[in-house]
């Protein structure tokens, strides 16, 4: 049975139209890509990155924090599909997994390329190598990440499977694991945050609000993100997703996009108005220190983009035009996105802790190696989500191969 | 086997404690260590051999190295195995005696540093004294391959003037309630590093250098997800560099910026490379890897002063051993007004600025 | 023109004992940098025009110093002792053990030391026999010493305080004086200093002011740098300095990180105020 699942799975996913072996193929290409200049990068070093001893994260640390929100973003389908018995999110709610799958596989790729050693990184692995338990925030992180990856990948794959072999859901296990994946998700990013907010060498990351400042953005990004795949499974698949599940995601978008201003605000105004030397790092992002100003102009627009969002996101008519809704979802995004990675990433290192105060712009090794691993999440988020909407649609079905052949 | 020219008995090398006796007994013992090291050693070098399907020592060195333990967990035997690796590819690298020295920390020291802030010139002759001594990456072709661990800031001395008595703050806004008559006096942690003078001191700056605190509780210890960095029992703070995974949390931890990482592999010319090393000290490291200031273990395990403290002009930097009252960081501790960089953050460093 | 005359009229005076070296003090060698590796590599260790030490191979790939080709200051020691004796003694450190405190002899470095006991000033000078030494250390311009010696004739020490005869002997000219009128060996010259700056001479003492290179331990065996192997006496208060130390150039800074084509923004405070 088992052996069927698999075989009728890739069969069903490697199939398809000219326009999924363009997408797949040029993902491939950056896939390639990525693949040299990480050779280039674990041969030379990191010099052939934008990164130095002074300002030591860079462009794959800002998405690997990013992408560990978009992880913990899916909890917002499967939440209100679990807690709220939602109807609509109940259908999609497997996709939603899928995406923290993906996520958190980009996030480990992130972290493979973040490594100056990542030959050593079974150093981390219990028993064979020692595990800085529980001091190490980073050691934490590896922890409920590998966890996050696991109970998506049992809970998304037993309720495929299930509806594979159309063998009822053996609930007494299931939605209690279920809970634990939940509540699992916001430990995820508060780890995180963690990660850089329990450094006091590092005031511009020193603050208790930074894992609700994360939580609140992975829960704008991650289902604005879900929200775009949703409207484009809907146009290029047979597969419908309710308008209710993308209401409810457009809902939870604005709110939280909306309370990640707020703090962005009160921080502002916090750091400001003091203006200590504390506010060095945020004083630089919004106006530049010495006169070096790389990242103002990144900082403005994030902040244009997230609050030009959260207006769109509050007239009716960008609300409820499924078309139009692509817009502040895409603004919502990319605001996040650069406002929790280069906004926030880069600046904690400006100035340093004894006060230089250097530039940081990513190399184009940084960026390719970048776009190579969101292509990877990409491609395979593309064959989970293909797969599972096959299963969801009954196309792959214990018993049903002859008929996926023969259509 | 010229290999096992103990630097500390060697009168012109490394100077030793006062002890000759002691110096030739630790020879023996690493001596014997060796001889079983080399013996297990052979036996993975084979395997190590075969593995890379080369006949490439130093290839098979580094395969070995691979899989070896976090250095606090190797056994003496293991400690030996890696000892006897180390210099083996460190001689051919280099073309020379390389010693790869494993001296545990020595009962009753624990090492102290004081500064004289008043003193210091600015000179960075500490800076490059470090340098010479700790085998750091020093190419100049590329950005991020020369490394240092000592950071000397010019701070302005700053001044108010009468001419600025009229400005005010906040600056053009109405009703001023603040002043603006001054250029910074007294800033701390905010200057200059790449100040290039045709003389220092300059009369209108001070310097402050600043290098690794060596922590009592230091921060970057505790975030490190493999433990391959600690602090001695002498008071040090070190790193296993074949355990490091370079990620990095330790950097982002330090207040003190004392951390530089390898960028890509060090540019060590062999005619500049210092043969005496320690383990933890200033063994060359490698790509990707972390390294800091340690006090020049490989000296001061020996009971040598570290190599900023000899060549400073002006006799600013001090080092002792703090559990003996009669050492002149206890005495400085003792008589003089010291502080400590960013007390507030409960990091304990045992490195002591102090004025007269 | 004219300061050559004088030389040559203190070479009669001297009956030629004297010739080329006539400033207090040899004056450091540029240093030579890796080009002329036949030339031997000397450099100042802490000020310029004191103390040196040439570089040498003691065994293969580890010499005795490294020096900065940049400014020719001594980086690093091979060998901390090179050149020292003992210290010799010293109140307040004699429990260190014996050969322990050890100093580089400042009488090398003082070129026309030997002849200052001998040749003037052993009463056989040509002009003058027995010489006429002052009576009294009421200041007095001494032309001969004035062109052998020219801090001499500006000494700011002491701001017109103090004179030769407070810190030379009188007869034994190559020797200083301490209060009671004996000699100090001019490599002891902490006896001396200590007369007036007794603070400093206790720090010193204990290691926490100047310098001393060699083993840690407060009993370890230490070459101690002497006062003038930092300060010259003559001339403290000469020049642009803030520190007691006269300003020298510094070793180059660090290099710039990536990403940056200059650090002129270091010079700009970080807000306008």
């Amino acid at each position: 049975m088992l052996t069927s699942f698999v075989s009728d799975y890739v069969r069903y996913v490697l199939k398809g139209g000219t326009k999924f072996y363009a997408w797949m193929g040029s993902l491939a290409v950056l896939i390639v890509g990525m693949l040299y200049v990480f050779y280039l990068q674990n041969t030379d070093g990191l010099i052939v990155t934008g990164m130095t001893s002074q300002i030591h994260d860079g462009l794959y640390f800002a998405n690997l924090v990013f992408l560990v929100g978009v992880a913990a973003g899916a909890v917002t389908i499967v939440f209100p599909a679990y807690g709220y018995h939602h109807e609509g999110m109940h259908k999609v709610a497997v996709l939603g997994e899928m995406l923290a799958i993906t996520a958190v596989t980009m996030v480990m790729m992130f972290v493979f390329a973040h490594m100056g050693r990542p030959d050593r990184l079974w150093h981390m692995i219990p028993i064979i190598g020692i595990y800085n338990f529980p001091h190490s925030m980073l050691g934490w992180d590896v922890l409920v990440l590998n966890g996050y990856l696991m109970l998506n990948a049992i809970c998304g794959f037993y309720y495929l499977w299930c509806k594979y072999t159309g063998n009822p859901i053996n609930r007494k296990w299931f939605i209690p694991v279920v809970w634990i994946a939940i509540v699992w998700a916001l430990s995820i990013h508060t780890v995180t945050a963690f990660l850089i907010s329990t450094m006091p060498a590092r005031p511009m990351w020193f603050h208790s609000m930074m894992p609700i400042r994360f939580i609140t953005t992975a829960f704008a990004a991650g289902p604005a993100l879900i929200i775009l795949i949703f409207l484009i499974i809907r146009k290029n698949t047979k597969f419908w997703v309710d308008d209710s599940a993308i209401k409810l995601l457009t809902t939870i978008v604005t709110w939280c996009l909306g309370i990640a201003i707020f703090l962005t605000l009160s921080e502002v105004v916090v750091e400001l108005y003091a203006r200590t030397e504390h506010a060095n790092g945020l004083y630089y992002l919004m106006f530049g220190l010495h006169g070096l100003t790389k990242l103002v102009p990144w900082f403005w627009s994030a902040v244009v983009l997230m609050v030009g969002a959260f207006i769109l996101f509050l007239i009716p008519r960008f609300r409820n035009d499924f078309k139009l809704l692509t817009i502040p979802c895409t603004m919502a995004f990319a605001g996040i996105w650069i406002e929790k990675g280069m906004g926030l990433i880069v600046p904690g290192f400006i100035p340093t802790p004894i006060g230089e105060v250097t530039e940081y712009y990513p190399s184009f090794v940084e960026v390719l190696l970048t776009l190579g691993i969101w292509a990877f999440g990409f491609f395979i988020l593309t064959i989970l989500l293909k797969g599972a909407i096959g299963i969801l649609l009954g196309d792959i079905k214990y018993g049903g191969a002859k008929a996926v052949a023969a259509k | 086997m010229a290999l096992n020219e103990n630097p500390s008995a060697d009168p012109a090398g490394a100077p030793a404690s006062a002890d000759p006796d002691k110096a030739v007994l630790k020879t023996t013992r690493r001596d014997f260590l060796k001889a079983g090291g080399m013996l297990s050693m052979s036996s993975l070098m084979g395997t190590a051999a075969l593995m890379t399907q080369s006949g490439d020592a130093h290839a098979a060195v580094e395969w070995a190295e691979h899989f070896q333990k976090n250095y606090r967990l190797m056994t003496a035997e293991e400690k030996a195995e890696a000892k006897a690796r180390l210099e083996r590819r460190y001689s051919a690298e280099y073309g020379k005696q390389v010693t790869v020295d494993t001296t545990d920390a020595q009962p009753g020291v624990l090492m102290g540093y004081a500064l004289n802030i008043r003193k210091c010139i600015g000179c960075r002759r500490c800076v490059h004294a470090c340098v010479a001594e700790n085998n750091q990456s020093r190419g100049k072709e590329r950005a991020g391959e020369k490394i240092e661990w000592i950071q000397v800031l010019r701070m302005e001395r700053g001044k108010f003037e009468a001419e600025k008595m009229n400005h005010g703050y906040p600056e053009g806004l109405g009703i001023q309630v603040g002043g603006n008559a001054y250029t910074p006096a007294g800033l701390v942690l905010e200057g200059q590093y790449h100040y290039n003078p045709e003389k220092v001191p300059e009369e209108d700056a001070t310097y402050m250098p600043i290098a690794c605190m060596q922590c009592e509780k230091p921060p970057c210890v505790k975030v490190c997800p493999v433990r391959t960095t600690y602090r001695e029992p002498d008071g040090p703070v070190v790193i296993d560099y074949n355990w490091c995974i370079g990620c990095r949390m330790c950097m982002g931890a330090c207040p003190y910026w004392a951390r530089r990482l390898n960028v890509t592999n060090p540019v060590l010319p062999k005619e500049e490379m210092n043969p005496v090393t320690h383990y933890l000290g200033n063994r060359p490291r490698m790509r990707g890897v972390v390294e800091k200031c340690h006090w020049c273990l490989q000296r001061t395990r020996h009971g040598r002063y570290p190599a900023c403290v000899e060549v400073c002009p002006v006799g600013a930097r001090k080092f002792g051993n703090l559990l003996d009252p009669e050492s002149e960081v206890s005495k400085i501790l003792q008589r003089k007004n010291v502080f400590r960089l960013k007390a507030e953050l409960n990091t304990f460093p045992k490195f002591f600025y102090f004025y007269d | 023109m004219k300061k050559i005359a004088i030389y040559a009229t203190i070479l009669a005076i001297c009956g030629g004992g004297l010739y080329s070296v006539v400033a207090a003090e040899k004056t450091a060698e540029p240093a030579a940098a890796a080009e002329a590796p036949k030339e031997p590599l000397v450099c100042f260790e802490s000020r310029k025009g004191a103390s040196e030490i040439t570089q040498r191979e003691i065994k293969p790939g580890w010499p005795n110093v490294k020096c900065s080709p940049t400014t020719g200051a001594a980086l690093w020691y091979g060998d901390p002792f090179e050149g020292t004796v003992p210290m010799g003694k010293m109140p307040g450190l004699e429990n260190l053990p014996e050969g322990h405190a050890l100093v580089k002899p400042r009488s090398e470095k003082l070129n026309i030391l030997p002849m200052c006991g001998t040749a003037c000033h052993n009463g056989v000078g040509p002009q003058f026999n027995p010489p006429t030494l002052p009576k009294d250390k009421k200041p007095i311009p001494i032309p001969t010493m004035e062109g052998l010696v020219p801090d001499v004739k500006d000494l700011q020490h002491g701001r017109g305080r103090i004179w030769c005869l407070d810190c030379h002997h009188t007869t034994k000219r190559n020797m200083l004086v301490d209060h009671f009128g004996d000699p100090i060996s001019f490599d002891q010259p902490q006896l001396l200093c200590g007369k007036c700056h007794g603070d400093k001479l206790r720090d010193w003492r204990d290691g926490i002011h100047g310098k001393r290179i060699g083993e840690f331990a407060s009993n370890g065996k230490k070459r101690w740098f002497t006062c003038t192997e930092c300060h010259n006496p003559h001339n403290v208060q000469d020049g642009v300095r803030n520190r007691g130390f006269i300003q020298l150039q510094p070793e180059p800074s660090p290099q710039l990180p990536k990403g940056m084509a200059n650090a002129d923004h270091e010079k700009v405070h970080p807000i306008p105020h």
